[in-house]
């Protein structure tokens, strides 16, 4: 009885010698655990935080380009206009050179009796200064 | 049996103690065990929470990357949409000033335009003096058009064979015929604007040939203006023999009469005379020089004497024979010669090559008196530059100011040859040494 009795006790102090063990063990990693949890916390915090002052930032710049892609576009449409107006005025410019040179042309034929060449001068412009006039109305 | 009873009162004692301490040993066996499976339970809770965060992070990290990239995307596309708006405005800037530009010269051609057309519409009514004021009205205009007076421009239309002279402080310019008559005349108080005034010879000898009239020269002798002209004589099919008149009258600016009943030099031997210039030597003898066209030979440069009146040749005096083409650049012709005393040296300027074309130009002589004999310096001292091409027909004269000026007709650079016209040019002209040299234009 007595050997059952010893056995059956050290049985029981073994068992929980060995409990007690796990549970030191655990409670070690418990609290490394514990402490990783606290460092990714703060990591994640301060990446969360980044996180927000980039999203603004992007919300910011996003309404930058909008306007300034406003901006561009109406200077574009300004340039194309302004440009389409030069180009314009360019072929104004050519057709009153044309026209003008003709015109002198006829004046120095007119100035030696020349009248046909005079006439001829006139009749070879006459569809520039009409452009011309007709371009400038 | 005390002893009995001892004994069993001792087991069972001892069997309650020995019940108690494996109670006991089960009971702390038991709660070990219960304190290490919670111990358990929480480190599996903390695991797994520490894998949640460390997923958050991993994502929210990713998120980061993700934004940091679409962030600097967006930035660099602000920057590039910055560039485009400044390259942009700054081409906008550039287009405005263009058509600013172009505005301007619109408006200057259409003024120009516009005064040549009302100018060629009063021809057709037949008032010319009405055309020449229209011409003048606009000449600015027309200057801008062709360049402005940066290369010496100043009359910017039809103005061959210009002479011009000092009164007073007015100065008048003459040329060959053109829409404003026989003999245009034209006046200016700077030497950069000049007014047309019309006709100085409205009226031709019946002799003439109309529109046939050029080269002018005009000088003051005593109170009378003299001027002398080349002009066609008048025969079957207007083909007449080119020769020289003479006209006088009391002011500069005409009207000039010419009452004679044939011209004064012809050399029809010589294919013609034309292209007179008078002169006064020291003395204040006056002398005319002219070119004979050649005929069959080559063209020549001529002087001869003239009364004190300065309408006829002085008795008893015959024409000389100054120059003669014999330089490659004169292209076997001269002509439009201009004798003045600069510095007691008598020059002769005359004026080579074919006047239709860019290599004409103007050539100098030293001569030793008005009647020669005269050695040409070599090459021409003004020819055809980037503002103007084909210069000749050339006038030197002295303004009131004392300071030397040429005057010469040129072609535009981009309108060179009949019927485009020759304009009036005007640059200072300075004398280093015996060499005369044009001033560049501008």
């Amino acid at each position: 009885m007595f050997v059952v009795l010893a056995a059956a006790l050290g049985y029981l102090v073994g068992n929980e010698v060995q409990a007690n063990t796990q549970f030191d063990r655990a409670h070690r990693s418990l609290d490394i655990t514990r402490a990783r949890i606290d460092g990714v916390d703060g990591q994640l915090a301060t990446v969360r935080s980044q996180l927000t002052d980039l999203q603004g930032q992007v919300t910011q710049d996003s309404a930058t380009l909008a306007a300034d892609t406003t901006k561009l576009n109406g200077a574009k449409v300004a340039l194309a206009n302004s440009q389409a107006n030069n180009s314009r005025q360019s072929t104004v410019i050519s057709n009153l050179h044309t026209c003008l040179g003709g015109v002198e042309e006829a004046l120095n034929a007119l100035s030696v009796g020349d009248q046909s060449h005079a006439v001829a001068a006139l009749d070879a412009v006459a569809a520039s200064c009409e452009s011309a006039v007709a371009s400038d109305a | 049996m005390r002893d009995r009873w001892w004994r069993r009162a001792s087991v069972a004692a001892m069997c309650v103690a020995v019940l108690a301490v494996l109670t006991t040993a089960v009971a702390t066996d038991l709660q070990a065990h219960a304190r290490n499976r919670s111990e358990h339970t929480e480190l599996t809770a903390a695991r797994s929470r520490l894998a949640k965060q460390r997923t958050d992070l991993a994502i929210t990290t990713y998120v980061k990357a993700v934004t940091t990239n679409h962030r600097n995307g967006l930035q660099a596309s602000v920057a590039s949409t910055l560039g485009q708006i400044a390259s942009t405005q700054s081409s906008l800037s550039g287009a405005a000033v263009l058509g600013y530009l172009q505005s301007v010269d619109i408006g200057t051609l259409h003024t120009c335009l516009g005064g040549v057309q009302q100018s060629l519409q009063q021809i057709g009514a037949g008032d010319d003096n009405a055309a020449a004021q229209a011409i003048s009205a606009v000449a600015g205009a027309c200057s801008t058009i062709e360049g402005g007076t940066g290369d010496g421009l100043v009359y910017p239309f039809d103005f061959p064979d210009p002479d011009v002279i000092t009164v007073g402080s007015a100065y008048y310019g003459y040329a060959t015929n053109s829409v404003a008559g026989n003999i245009q005349i034209i006046t200016s108080t700077d030497l950069t604007h000049w007014t047309a005034v019309g006709d100085a010879l409205p009226s031709l000898p019946t002799w003439a040939t109309p529109d046939e009239t050029w080269a002018p020269t005009v000088m003051q002798i005593g109170a009378t203006f003299v001027l002398y002209y080349a002009v066609r004589v008048a025969g079957p099919g207007g083909g007449g023999a080119e020769c020289i008149s003479v006209a006088t009258a009391t002011q500069p600016q005409g009207p000039f009469a010419d009452s004679s009943t044939g011209p004064v030099e012809c050399q029809p031997n010589l294919g013609g005379s034309i292209d007179p210039s008078l002169f006064t030597d020291a003395t204040g003898t006056p002398y005319l020089v002219w070119k004979s066209n050649g005929g069959g030979g080559t063209s020549a440069i001529w002087s001869q004497q003239l009364d004190a009146a300065g309408t006829a040749f002085a008795p008893a005096t015959t024409p000389t024979q100054l120059l003669v083409p014999d330089q490659s650049w004169e292209g076997g012709v001269i002509e439009a010669p201009d004798m003045v005393m600069v510095g007691g040296r008598y020059l002769l300027f005359y004026s080579g090559n074919s006047w239709k074309t860019a290599d004409y130009a103007v050539g100098v002589a030293t001569c030793v008196g008005p009647v020669g004999p005269c050695t040409k310096l070599p090459g021409p001292i003004l020819a055809s530059d980037a503002g103007m091409k084909g210069p000749g027909g050339e006038s030197v004269f002295v303004d009131a100011s004392g300071v030397l000026w040429i005057a010469f007709d040129a072609w535009a650079p981009d309108a060179v040859g009949y019927p485009n016209s020759r304009s009036l040019y005007l640059r200072k002209l300075s004398v280093s040494g015996a060499v005369p040299v044009v001033a560049p234009g501008g």
